[in-house]
């Protein structure tokens, strides 16, 4: 009897579990269901559910008319924005940790740095790249993208790097490592899956950017998101554009959750763990 | 401010010395302007010109069909830069006020233009005009864009490029029924014909519904309060409403043509389909193309679509295949007077590095010749704006009747009315976008408009009573600014 | 702590070292970070708008504006309505998910993973999406909501008063949900099993159980994930402008959708900086709060 009730019950925690994660996925269904769709059937009533077949088309389209370059502009804007503030944000915060660098009051500092809205700074910002001159380059956002998630590497950073050992790099530095090399070869490889959650995120954030693109981009590296609001227009629907475009936007993200589902667990756990 | 006004005033002087200067140049005038654009162009071969354009259909012409041809012409490559509708204006203003000259030529909504012209962002073209002889061919542009899109204070800013208006389509089939003729000859003592009044226009869609939905309904008009707000300065002004009193600048929204003119529109949605609160762009478009609506209100370009023109365009397949091909009639909206709604006018950024070849290209571009072209490319949603393109043969045997067509977009280029145009008329839209949206939430139509003409008395007051009325008179004398 | 400082000590004739280490990082920020904000302050006292560009020392009046200027406090006011009820949703929301995933369940990883998707897809795409699910005609929630209502409905999300703020806030609870839920999943995970079972022993019922174990245990956790969602609700932008774009009228807009529309529609430079600057005020202050009650609750 106790048995039974047991699998009921893990049967019905099955069931719940499928209605959740059907309505957290439709959406996301639905959207690559009209990036596949005809104009006949985005444009039917009621609805096509399924569309017929899978027709690229869509995609055809944002390739050959170089709409899908995007995406490159995005992807070379977050991953270079990510190596630089995690090789900056990691050392530095390598240096508040052991060294205890300006005291609390730094770290603090740093970490309210990302809580200012982008709203609130971002015409200044725009004002200081006409000055330099890198408004609508990589250069640009990846300046800016560095600068903005440097708070966040640090911070997360500094939690992985307070829970190594501190032993390990004493003995390195007794055999006579220099200082870099124990940074290198002991503390990176021992932050390893914490350099890696973090980078995730990073990029993340970098990725799925759009006021700052929206303001500091004009048309060679318009991002993704910039791009997709465009589709919405005043005497046209790019609907099979928004979904097509949205769902390469997407496709990252679910090769990232499907291939490193630990690293965002922990990340987004440590934040507030840690935090 | 002070500034600009001096460097503006240096400006426009320096122009009337060009005009001088410009005689020697006129041994040219035999060429057509377009020539005359590219022969002067030759020297500025190599330059890139940034072109901004509204995201979507439109940039396809410059991409594909002019860019390509004016950089074989005159060696100037053409660097198409898209921004959404509602960003041209940010994007605009933004490369200005950051003295950045990413911009050379420029899409201009002709509303924004005051507002343009008077922070400084655009260059006065008046020189140009005169230097490149266009005065000539400008003129022949059809009179109420070349007369309310092109100048502000009198001095042009912007060459009108877009003939934009609200005309009115009907689904023949159901017009001409003899059902439905007979029915509605029994009930209202008149033709079933195109209607010439708001009045006539309710009671034939009252009367279609009542008859044949939900299968087809007598019509489907724009709801959303971005697009509902033309259709209301239009219907308030046929109704006889005036938006501002000319002595005192009292917003006069809320008088007895405005009340009557909300409670109509609420009245409308009864026997328009469900849910048209929502309409936008594309809902009465594909509900007409799909013979669901006998009537609606919209921009050209739905009036070639809905006849099928541009059929099969790899551009256009989005849109829904038409079932009313043969079957669409073209009518001035009631009341006579459509709706200029947006358009836009080409202009050159006062920060460009290449203001000349930058104006070289919109003259070209603007030209008899080459505008003619591109009206006619089936993708575009530049619409026939120069008297030229209504009356072009090849042009009125594009479809059966795309002669009606031409002629109805005449009419409308004669009696068409503007958009309201002011300082910071966006934030007077805005008021009035608020107002439409709670006209749709059923709020009392006295109390909205009350509230919308206080709102634009404080607008008014905060920018500058004198400075308003200044510029609102300006526009309000503007031929087409009420119906005659 | 011993070992700490004499390793410090240790590497002090090498006191370059670690501001080596730290200065590329501070650098960045400041350039960035410092460099915008003392900006806004210089720009908030001038006076640049569209058409002016007074660089003369003002005064106050940008800020007296601020005072006088309903549609500020109406966004304000939404922001605060928007960010009360979303913030609850998403912490009850994301708390129950937890408790399900927090037993066994097969093909738990598959089930985690797709439930994350939404938390890490940009939300211009998540507000895309929203849009397009909510289209009255062509989207597929009126017609799910048909089947149950049994009859064709047609909800106008967009335009409704009513229904326009629940869409948005179905799209954003949508996709941060699955941020609460991954935060205290990894909270509950955490709490001493061997209280529980003691106080199961004990007869204990399970809110007094909830009570006196759990919830303490998870405090610290939720309190920061609460932390940091409110100030992200409170920043909300992109959802809505995809959305809405803060309309009908105004009735959607956002502090950050206003501050936007200030600054780069009506070009009002000078008092879009006092508003950003009001802004960062109410952060600081919300900020401030909760950490020192998280300091007394600790």
């Amino acid at each position: 009897m106790k048995q039974w009730d047991q699998g009921a019950r893990l049967w019905a925690r099955v069931f719940c579990a499928m209605i959740v994660t059907l309505f957290f996925v439709f959406p996301i269904y639905w959207l690559g269901a009209i990036s596949f769709k005809t104009a006949e059937e985005i444009f039917a009533y009621p609805p096509v559910w399924i569309p017929a077949n899978f027709n690229f088309h869509n995609y055809f389209v944002l390739f050959r008319d170089g709409e899908a370059w995007s995406i490159w502009n995005s992807f070379v804007t977050a991953s270079i924005s990510t190596l630089f503030a995690m090789f900056f944000g990691t050392i530095a915060a390598y240096s508040l940790v052991r060294y205890k660098t300006g005291g609390n009051h730094l770290g603090i500092w740093i970490i309210s740095q990302r809580m200012i809205p982008p709203i609130c700074v971002v015409f200044p910002v725009f004002l200081l790249f006409v000055a330099w001159d890198i408004v609508d380059t990589y250069t640009g956002l990846i300046v800016l993208y560095t600068a903005f998630n440097l708070p966040y590497v640090i911070w997360m950073m500094r939690g992985y790097i307070q829970e190594i050992p501190l032993e390990l790099e004493q003995s390195a530095l007794v055999d006579g490592l220099t200082r870099w090399a124990v940074l290198w070869k002991v503390v990176m490889p021992m932050a390893k899956s914490g350099l890696f959650a973090t980078a995730v995120f990073t990029f993340i954030f970098a990725w799925n950017d759009f006021l700052f693109a929206l303001i500091l981009s004009r048309s060679d590296v318009v991002t993704f998101p910039v791009k997709v609001t465009g589709y919405f227009g005043a005497q046209s629907s790019l609907w099979s554009k928004v979904g097509a475009l949205s769902m390469l936007g997407v496709l990252p993200m679910i090769f990232v959750v499907g291939t490193m589902q630990r690293f965002i667990v922990r990340g987004i756990s440590m934040g507030a763990v840690k935090g | 401010m002070s500034i600009q006004s001096i460097v503006r005033k240096l400006l426009i002087a320096a122009s009337t010395i060009a005009v001088g200067l410009s005689l020697t140049t006129l041994e040219a005038s035999a060429q057509s302007a377009a020539d005359r654009a590219v022969e002067a162009a030759k020297k500025y071969s190599g330059t890139t010109l940034n072109v901004l354009y509204e995201a979507g259909l439109q940039p396809l012409d410059p991409k594909n069909f002019t860019g390509p041809l004016w950089e074989k012409l005159t060696g100037i490559k053409i660097n198409v830069i898209e921004a959404p509708i509602d960003q041209l204006f940010t994007k605009t203003m933004q490369a200005h006020k950051a003295g950045s000259g990413s911009y050379d030529v420029l899409n201009v909504l002709p509303n924004q233009m005051p507002d343009l012209a008077l922070a400084g962002a655009l260059e006065p073209l008046d020189k140009f005009v005169d230097k490149y002889g266009y005065r000539e061919e400008l003129q022949k542009i059809a009179p109420v864009y070349r007369d309310n899109q092109m100048k502000v204070e009198g001095v042009i800013y912007g060459l009108p490029d877009d003939g934009d208006v609200l005309i009115m389509y009907y689904n023949r089939a159901i017009f001409d029924d003899a059902k439905n003729k007979a029915g509605f000859k029994a009930k209202h003592g008149y033709d079933l014909a195109p209607p010439k009044t708001w009045k006539e226009f309710s009671e034939i869609g009252q009367y279609l519904t009542d008859t044949l939905a939900p299968k087809v309904y007598g019509a489907g008009l724009f709801r959303q309060p971005g697009l509902a707000q033309f259709m209301f300065q239009e219907r308030f002004r046929v109704a006889g409403g005036k938006f501002f009193d000319a002595d005192t600048m009292k917003a006069t929204i809320n008088s007895e043509a405005g009340i009557s003119v909300f409670k109509g529109m609420v009245e409308d949605n009864k026997y328009m389909p469900p849910g048209v609160e929502q309409w936008g762009f594309i809902e009465p478009f594909s509900a007409f193309l799909a013979g669901d609506i006998a009537m609606t209100i919209s921009w050209p370009p739905v009036g070639r679509w809905a006849a099928g023109y541009g059929k099969g365009t790899e551009a256009l397949n989005w849109i829904p295949e038409t079932k009313i091909a043969d079957k669409v009639g073209y009518a001035l909206p009631p009341g006579g007077t459509p709706e200029l709604a947006a358009g836009f006018s080409f202009g050159v950024a006062s920060g460009s590095k290449n203001k000349e070849a930058a104006y070289l290209f919109s003259q070209w571009m603007n030209s008899e010749e080459i505008s003619l072209k591109r009206v006619q490319l089936p993708y575009a949603l530049r619409d026939p704006f120069r008297t030229s393109h209504f009356s072009n043969p090849e042009y009125r045997s594009r479809w059966s009747n795309a002669g009606d067509y031409l002629d109805v977009l005449k009419a409308g280029a004669e009696t068409g009315l503007l958009d309201l145009s002011l300082l910071q008329t966006d934030r007077y839209e805005e008021a009035m976008r608020q107002a439409i949206s709670r006209l749709w939430a059923q709020e009392d139509p006295k109390e909205i408009l009350d509230d919308l003409a206080g709102q634009w008395d404080k607008l008014t007051k905060r920018i500058g009573l004198e400075k308003q009325k200044r510029v609102y008179n300006d526009w309000a004398n503007k031929p087409n600014a009420y119906p005659k | 702590m011993i070992t700490s400082n004499s390793f410090a000590d240790k590497l002090d004739q090498e006191r370059w070292f670690k501001y080596f280490l730290i200065a590329p990082a501070v650098f960045i920020i400041l350039l960035i970070g410092l460099y915008p904000f003392v900006k806004l302050i210089l720009v908030s006292f001038q006076n640049i708008t569209m058409f002016d560009n007074e660089l003369s020392y003002q005064g106050f009046i940008h800020y007296e504006r601020l005072f006088d200027d309903d549609r500020l406090w109406e966004s304000i006011l939404h922001t605060i309505i928007f960010t009360a009820v979303a913030l609850p949703i998403e912490l009850i929301l994301g708390f129950l998910l937890a408790l399900l995933f927090l037993e066994r369940i097969p093909y738990k990883q598959v089930f985690v993973g797709i439930i994350l998707l939404p938390t890490v897809i940009s939300p211009i795409v998540a507000g895309a999406t929203w849009k397009l699910m909510f289209d009255q005609r062509f989207g597929p929630i009126n017609q799910v909501i048909a089947w149950f209502a049994g009859h064709e409905v047609k909800l106008l999300w967009n335009i409704e008063p009513a229904l326009v703020w629940p869409a948005i806030m179905v799209a954003e609870v949508w996709q941060w949900t699955p941020f609460m839920f991954l935060i205290l999943l990894a909270a509950l995970s955490n709490v001493d099993r061997e209280q529980l079972e003691a106080a199961q022993i004990d007869g204990a019922s399970w809110w007094m159980t909830f009570r006196k174990i759990v919830l303490p245990a998870i405090m610290p956790v939720m309190f920061i994930a609460l932390l940091i969602r409110g100030l992200d609700l409170f920043r909300v932008f992109d959802v809505v402008w995809t959305m809405t774009k803060g309309g009908p009228g105004t009735m959607t807009e956002t502090i950050s959708i206003y501050a936007y529309h200030m600054a780069f529609r009506e070009f009002d430079v000078s008092y879009s900086a006092a508003i950003a600057f009001l802004i960062i005020l109410i952060l600081t202050v919300i900020v401030v709060a909760a950490l020192r009650r998280m300091e007394v609750s600790r």
